[in-house]
């Protein structure tokens, strides 16, 4: 029974040294490591010192470096070295001064004799290993007591190495770390481009007439009076907590208006996007099974006209032709009404239908000719089965990237469409602020809109690295 | 000698090996296409004074696409039953030509296509050149209908018609050889004149004249400029080329319109002209200060063009650079600059601007800088993956042996061979600015509202949709056609450039 723990024990230990040793190689991980185990590492350091003093290792290059110096190595090596150098240059034809030449002999040389070190080592055949790091972590570990010890002074240490032990997870939370690192910095650079500003939006707001004690109480009531580090900390905050403080004009609360209009926004483009995604991925497969056909042309030449037409152009032309002329569908969306969605989700979806129809022809006439397609061809395999079996699975991954992007531009343009129709969105509420400019409400439409592109494009990139075996097969490489 | 295709496999060898098959049946098609939206247009819309005229030019467009379309029947028979097209069908070709009196250009490339068996890359050129002069000429001409024209009109048209004659001369002398023939000495003359009235804005005179000159100088030493190559596969794509005219139109008709139209039409207000309809002193009517349509959609395109080419032409620079570097020193400064663009595209290029313009306040000059930083990711990511995959090559590893400087081997050695997927990706992207300039210009966060921008034009003209709808559609038909051309161009670009095709 105690065999079996200890036996148990062991192998985790075991497990833990290999992790750690292969984390100390990562330059980034090393220092998380050190750090999320300070208590740990600081105990470490003194018996790494102690035990690196006291191996063999050491004291046997000690000699080899004192034998080599004697025998005169180190003056030989400097001498060729420095005839090398200046022949290199002679060569080149370059004239470099004497104690620059100097020294990349010097270097050189040293170099040179790190060598002679290692190779006079391995000659003598002593199989002394050089004492490291992590046979310190090994030492300490070794002992189920200090085990027990180290997990309770370094358990962030701990579940670092625990993420960092499974591929998957360490793939996601690096993903997702990256993602946070981008949306900190969008709300930085987003909140410097609008301090920077020369507009006022304090004299904008009051008018002409406005005194010096009137601008310079609204300034101190929104804090703008406050130095830059201040109030982008105060923004920083506001954007984690959801209260990014009342609008300058208007004086509600720019959370509540956000929260107000922005599933109206995405509830469009999401429908938007899955209706284009419907109707393009049939086109450009069948575009890419029948190249060069009439249907081909005829469907890619729509495609492009789809891509060369402005969102609001088009909105226009709707609602000229089916709610002026035709009085079919009601020219201004109104929530409740799905009739007046129809317009504005075909406008959005435009775009984004022309480019996946394109590109799925594309990929898919790649996939089509690579040598496995021809294999499966070759042993008699249906052209639909070969189609649907092996062809679409391998060319979608390049256009749920692609969707993935586009959606984000369409997010982020959906103002245009959303001013056509008359539709109180995020990005109709963005360009309506901007002209005082509103700076708490433009903030917070940006950084929400680009906060929820990077969720959309993580789940994209995640979803798309559990589908393709090879980026899996990467993942555990690495 | 009669040799009849026997097999689907044949006929379809046979029909694609001949180009003039497939020009013959895009031109017909087009022209069908061309002709049915005119004369729906003349039927359906009423109170259009412009009835009798739309009818006409509609009917004629159909009369050519039903010659195009019996003469592309013979070229099918003939393919079929010879393998090749008769010299009696190649002189149709000749019935052809007088669709330039109706502009129908379509039908005229695939006639200039037809009468010549073995044509010339030169050839080709020289044939967009004369179209894209004669169509500005054309659309100028129309402002002698006005009351009034600009001081310099009668320079400006006498210079496009030399221009033209110069076109017309080239084209003939050049129609003399065939593109393997070595071109004689005196051809210096023509190449420099064909440049001299490039200056008109005339992009085809330009690279005739330089692919002219390099095809004299070489003289079969080699087997020709990659410049040359290009040009060769794109003249062989009919959509591009048309891509390709209707830019250098544009532009053409936004340098020249300096000297042949008069700006005051454009831009002051005229209470006695309010939203008239279309008419042929006004041929897209006016808007609600008066002030002429047509005249305003020409001098926008000079704004959206400028705009469009700035905002690609400075991210391609800035992206570019900062790619190159990062692909080529890679670690620390690589992961620097990846991970600070990184940030700058997680933000949507539209919002982006707006946001921009938001601080800085609505202008041309703010438009542009908007525009142009969010594209630069995009930019440095094509250029870095494209310079991480040339400095692994073998040329690259003997330019740094024999001990040449980092920027000396980046900039003399690796950017010249990364070039073509950047071309492609700013004429794709030329298209999305414009869109993105007159969409800003439709929220009011744009160009000024006083300039005549396409944008703007339309904004105007979304306010009298219900009664006037003709000020917001022609100013957005400029826009598709504009942006169409370039993504057709582009594509045609990625076809001639991709290594995998060569």
């Amino acid at each position: 029974m105690t065999g079996q723990v200890a036996l148990h024990q062991d192998s985790i230990a075991d497990k833990a040294v290999s992790i750690y040793k292969k984390m100390l190689r990562h330059p980034t991980y090393k220092w998380l490591l050190l750090i999320l185990g300070l208590p740990l590492s600081i105990i470490l350091i003194p018996i790494f010192r102690y035990f690196s003093a006291k191996s063999g290792y050491a004291r046997l290059k000690e000699s080899t470096v004192q034998e080599l110096t004697q025998s005169g190595l180190p003056a030989q090596l400097l001498q060729e070295a420095r005839e090398q150098v200046r022949r290199k240059h002679q060569f080149f034809g370059q004239s470099v001064n004497e104690k620059a030449l100097e020294q990349e002999a010097k270097a050189w040389a040293d170099t040179k004799f790190s060598n002679a070190v290692d190779q006079r080592m391995q000659l003598q055949q002593h199989t002394a290993e050089p004492f490291m790091f992590e046979h310190a972590f090994q030492w300490f570990i070794m002992h189920p007591a200090r085990f027990a010890l180290s997990i309770i002074i370094a358990f962030p240490m701990y579940v670092l190495m625990l993420i960092y032990s499974n591929p998957y997870v360490k793939y996601i939370i690096e993903r997702l770390v990256m993602a946070v690192l981008v949306i900190l910095g969008v709300s930085v650079l987003v909140f410097t481009i609008l301090y920077i500003s020369p507009m006022d939006p304090a004299s904008n707001l009051l008018g002409e007439t406005a005194t010096e004690e009137q601008i310079a109480s609204f300034n101190q009531l929104y804090g703008l009076d406050q130095p830059y580090l201040v109030q982008l900390w105060d923004t920083l905050k506001g954007i984690v907590t959801l209260d990014l403080g009342k609008s300058f004009a208007g004086n509600e609360l720019v959370s509540t208006a956000i929260a107000n209009k922005f599933p109206i926004t995405l509830t469009l483009t999401v429908i938007a996007t899955i209706l284009a995604v419907i109707i393009a991925l049939p086109i450009g497969i069948i575009s890419a099974t029948k190249p060069n056909s009439v249907f081909d042309y005829s469907f890619m030449f729509i495609a492009l006209l789809g891509l060369s037409i402005p969102n609001f152009w088009l909105g226009l032309i709707f609602i000229l032709n089916f709610s002026i002329k035709l009085s079919w569908l009601p020219a201004t969306y109104s929530p409740g009404n799905w009739m007046s969605a129809i317009m504005p989700v075909v406008v959005l979806g435009t775009a984004l239908m022309a480019s996946v129809a394109r590109m799925t022809r594309s990929s898919m006439l790649e996939v089509i000719h690579e040598d496995y397609i021809i294999t499966a061809r070759a042993k008699g395999l249906k052209s639909r089965h070969v189609l649907w079996k092996h062809a679409i699975g391998n060319a979608l991954i390049p256009i749920i990237t692609v969707i993935g992007l586009l959606f984000g531009s369409m997010l982020g343009g959906a103002a245009v469409t959303e001013k056509v129709f008359n539709i109180s969105g995020i990005g109709s509420y963005i360009v309506d602020r901007q002209f005082i400019p509103d700076i708490p409400s433009i903030m917070g439409g940006v950084v929400y809109t680009a906060i929820t592109i990077s969720i959309v494009n993580v789940i994209v990139d995640l979803l798309y690295a559990f589908l393709d075996p090879r980026i899996r097969s990467k993942m555990k490489q690495y | 000698m009669v040799n009849i295709a026997s097999t689907q496999q044949e006929i379809n060898f046979r029909l694609k090996s001949a180009p003039e098959y497939r020009e013959a049946s895009l031109a017909g098609l087009l022209s069908l296409l061309v002709a049915a939206i005119l004369l729906l247009n003349a039927i359906w819309v009423e109170g259009n004074s412009f009835q009798p005229l739309l009818l006409i030019i509609g009917g004629s467009y159909l009369f050519f696409a039903v010659i195009q379309l019996v003469i592309w029947f013979f070229i099918r028979r003939n393919l079929l039953h010879h393998g090749h097209i008769t010299p009696a069908v190649r002189r149709s070709g000749y019935l052809l030509l007088p669709a330039i009196l109706v502009a129908n250009v379509f039908v005229v490339i695939a006639g200039s296509q037809l009468i010549k068996r073995s044509k010339s890359t030169a050839y080709t050129l020289a044939v967009y050149t004369l179209l894209s002069t004669i169509l500005t000429f054309a659309v100028s001409a129309l402002n002698t209908l006005k009351p009034y024209v600009a001081d310099y009109f009668l320079i400006g048209m006498a210079l496009l018609l030399i221009c033209a004659i110069f076109q017309l001369v080239s084209l003939l002398l050049l129609a003399k050889y065939k593109q393997e023939d070595f071109l004689p000495r005196w051809m210096y003359v023509v190449a420099a004149i064909l440049i001299a009235t490039a200056a008109t804005g005339n992009v085809f005179a330009l690279f005739l004249g330089i692919m002219l000159i390099a095809k004299i100088r070489n003289q079969g030493y080699t087997s020709g400029t990659r410049f040359g190559e290009i040009f060769e596969k794109l003249a062989r794509s009919m959509t591009s080329m048309l891509g390709l005219l209707f830019v250098s139109f544009l532009v053409t008709l936004a340098i020249t319109s300096m000297l042949t139209f008069d700006s005051s039409l454009a831009i002051d207000n005229n209470y006695s002209a309010i939203l008239q309809q279309p008419s042929a002193m006004y041929p897209l009517g006016t808007d609600n200060f008066g002030r002429d349509l047509f005249s305003r959609i020409i001098m926008g395109a000079r704004i959206s063009l400028l705009v469009g080419v700035l905002t690609t032409v400075i991210p391609l620079i800035i992206g570019g650079l900062l790619g190159a570097i990062s692909g080529y020193y890679g670690k620390h400064t690589d992961n620097i600059i990846m991970r600070a663009l990184d940030i700058l595209y997680a933000i949507p290029g539209i919002l982006l601007a707006i946001a921009i313009i938001a601080a800085f306040g609505a202008g041309i000059f703010n438009l542009i800088i908007a525009l142009s930083i969010g594209s630069i990711p995009t930019y440095a990511r094509i250029m870095r993956a494209n310079v991480l995959q040339v400095s692994s090559l073998e040329y690259v590893q003997a330019a740094s042996a024999i001990g040449s400087s980092d920027r000396l081997i980046l900039f003399r050695h690796i950017l010249p061979n990364t070039v073509a997927p950047m071309i492609v990706q700013s004429t794709l992207t030329i298209g999305t600015a414009v869109i993105s300039t007159s969409s800003l210009s439709f929220l009011g966060l744009g160009v000024e509202p006083h300039i005549p921008e396409w944008g703007n034009i339309l904004k105007l003209g979304s306010a009298y949709l219900e009664t006037h709808p003709y000020t917001a559609i022609y100013p957005g038909l400029a826009i598709i056609l504009l942006v169409l051309a370039f993504n057709f161009l582009g594509d045609g670009l990625r076809d001639a450039l991709d290594p995998k095709l060569n």
